[in-house]
């Protein structure tokens, strides 16, 4: 008999700002809905080891896409995307999020994310907190401007892929099983030229919260959680420490010896964290 | 601070540690170039022919040019060549971002290599690390 795996993968055509996209996304489990959202230049492969989890996947329907022009979801049929630039803005990336809860009939989900997928947790917080229940922002900061020097640098006709998967490598932490975090950069080395240095437009410019924004947070009415690896170079625990302390009754984790991708570099130590933050999103309920 | 790179009895066992690595053969395919590394005042300039390293040359002088360039403190090679160096110090382009490092000259063969680069820079942390040294190491100002 065939060793299956729990996961089932299927596609959901999603109209996002007057535009179709066939999006790939997979999904394992029942009960509260977990949405559970890629970093930027890579797809939803990174979230296969929380999928799987038994544990957590009685308690949570676990849903993963592949934002569009990763993955799985090609870019849209209707679109001459190869005449213009690639470039991921805050307003679609939370309509995108919107759209698939409506989509599924999802009934205020939880949204978790990692990098630019954990910037914008708190963005939906902030302008979207009726859609969710909770926000987890993992590896999240006020504003990563500082690095936007480098864009030019992921789409470069003389820089291959093998520089963003070799300086994602860089951003696992050290110690963490090999053969993952040589996976995360795998992925890494299969989107498309000009996904990364789009992605990051929304990463580095984008999103900026340094202008208060963060004060319209009610977490009365949402829920926020911020964790972030110790090793993460990219976006420190000081700076999701100074993204907390701005958001009244958010709680902050530091996560001891993971990187910027928790989830992938070491799963059972990303789990030790996230179990008492799911299980307390468990015990409050349908809010 | 000792380092064996830096060390002129070793700079061959350096020399050919790096060159029998099968992850750098793999990446350094069509890397020539001459990497000055500075460590605190001291320098080396590791050259690059064809993939492999030809020539670690210490105390370079102003007459042997170099394409690109790594510099750090001490203190910052010191931890960047720990087995399990603390947060910042892992990578070099995570040196770089918190200013740990300065890589400057012509940065985009530096990212061209990347992959070749940061390995080598890995293995070079790999033999710092071995327990048993065949030689007294050098010592950095």
């Amino acid at each position: 008999m065939a060793k299956l795996d729990p996961a089932i993968g299927r596609y959901v055509y999603l109209d996002i700002q007057s535009i179709e996209y066939r999006v790939y996304f997979e999904q394992n489990g029942t009960g509260i809905p977990l949405i559970c959202q890629h970093t930027a230049a890579s797809d939803g492969r990174l979230w296969r080891h929380l999928l799987n989890d038994e544990e957590i996947t009685r308690k949570f329907q676990v849903i993963v896409p592949d934002l569009p022009y990763h993955g799985k979801s090609l870019p849209p049929e209707s679109v001459e995307w190869w005449r213009q630039e690639y470039k991921l803005t805050k307003s679609f990336f939370m309509d995108f999020q919107v759209e698939l809860v409506r989509a599924l009939g999802l009934e205020r989900p939880v949204y978790m994310g990692c990098s630019m997928g954990g910037q914008l947790a708190v963005e939906l917080a902030i302008e979207r907190p009726d859609e969710f229940r909770a926000v987890i922002g993992l590896e999240c900061g006020l504003s990563r401007a500082r690095m936007a020097p480098t864009l030019d640098f992921h789409d470069h006709p003389r820089i291959s892929n093998e520089f963003r998967m070799q300086s994602m490598y860089g951003k696992t932490a050290p110690g963490n099983p090999e053969k993952y975090r040589r996976e995360i950069a795998w992925t890494y080395g299969q989107s498309a030229p000009p996904v990364s240095k789009g992605d990051l437009y929304y990463n580095f410019i984008d999103h900026n919260l340094t202008g208060g924004e963060t004060q319209r947070i009610d977490t009365s009415r949402i829920a926020v959680y911020l964790m972030t690896g110790e090793y993460d170079w990219g976006n420190s625990p000081d700076q999701t420490r100074i993204l907390a302390e701005q958001i009244k009754g958010s709680k902050f984790v530091e996560m001891k010896g993971l990187g910027h991708f928790p989830m992938a570099e070491n799963f059972t130590v990303f789990k030790s964290y996230l179990m008492p933050i799911l299980d307390e999103i468990a015990k409050n309920g349908r809010k | 601070m000792s380092v064996r790179f830096l060390n002129p009895s070793e700079t061959a066992h350096v020399r050919d540690a790096i060159n029998s690595d099968p992850e750098f053969k793999l990446a350094s395919r069509f890397f020539s170039k001459d990497i000055l590394l500075i460590v605190g005042d001291a320098k080396c300039i590791v050259k690059l022919r064809d993939g492999n390293v030809a020539e670690i040359k210490l105390n370079p002088t102003f007459m042997n040019p170099w394409s690109f360039f790594i510099k750090g403190s001490v203190e910052t090679w010191q931890k960047f060549l720990q087995t399990i160096p603390p947060p910042f110090f892992t990578d070099l382009y995570g040196g770089i971002s918190r200013q740990q490092f300065e890589l400057g000259g012509d940065i985009e063969a530096a990212f061209a290599h990347y992959w070749a680069l940061s390995r080598m820079l890995d293995v070079l942390r790999e033999l710092e690390n071995e327990s048993a040294r065949t030689s007294p190491p050098a010592e950095a100002s």
